[in-house]
């Protein structure tokens, strides 16, 4: 894959990740934060496999997998606090 | 020959995802409800970062795509799962439900 597609793609996915601070900054209750939370994980999880396309090493991987759990168990404790006054 | 197409299916995966990820946040920021906005939502974990992580066929790197096949798996399972929980929430604490309207298109009057 030629490293130009690459980096352009970083580049988007950087404005991506503004847009996504935007919606967290404009969210008017709760539930918008932790949805925004929730996209800020999912773009930074393809923000570091970009990166690991462009530098050729799997490590940048485990790092978004780690990411993917932790914001994957945030998110389910943030709804269910919300939802009941405890998480679990 | 083959290499050449490979590369021009990750930049498709790469464009394709990029651009689903873009609409799916013009989604989040343009929908009047939660629910909605957790439509919009759902396809930036779904069919954006996947599209994304699919690309990795062309590092031709054994461990890269490795990993991202880890990555897609887990995305796969999880996301859903999220999305879920916080649907569950809006509706248990009874969130407001902005400019309904049916399949028609009509306006329908709040319960």
């Amino acid at each position: 894959m030629p490293d130009v597609a690459v980096a352009l793609a970083l580049a988007w996915t950087t404005l991506l990740l503004v847009a996504a601070g935007l919606i967290l900054l404009r969210a008017r209750d709760t539930l918008q934060r932790i949805v925004a939370f929730d996209l800020l994980a999912s773009i930074v999880i393809a923000l570091l496999a970009l990166l690991s396309y462009l530098r050729d090493t799997p490590y940048y991987l485990d790092a978004a997998l780690a990411l993917a759990l932790l914001s994957f168990v945030a998110t389910l404790a943030a709804a269910r606090y919300y939802a009941e006054g405890r998480p679990f | 020959m083959l290499s050449g197409l490979l590369d021009a299916a990750a930049i498709t995966l790469l464009t394709l995802g990029l651009i689903v990820a873009t609409i799916g946040l013009y989604g989040v920021l343009r929908m009047p409800d939660i629910y909605r906005q957790l439509h919009a939502a759902g396809t930036v974990s779904g069919v954006g970062v996947i599209a994304i992580l699919l690309a990795s066929v062309a590092t031709r790197n054994a461990a890269v795509i490795a990993h991202a096949a880890l990555v897609i798996a887990f995305v796969l399972l999880t996301a859903p799962i999220a999305t879920h929980a916080i649907a569950w929430a809006a509706h248990r604490r009874r969130a407001v439900v902005r400019d309904a309207r049916d399949t028609r298109g009509h306006p329908v009057p709040p319960e």
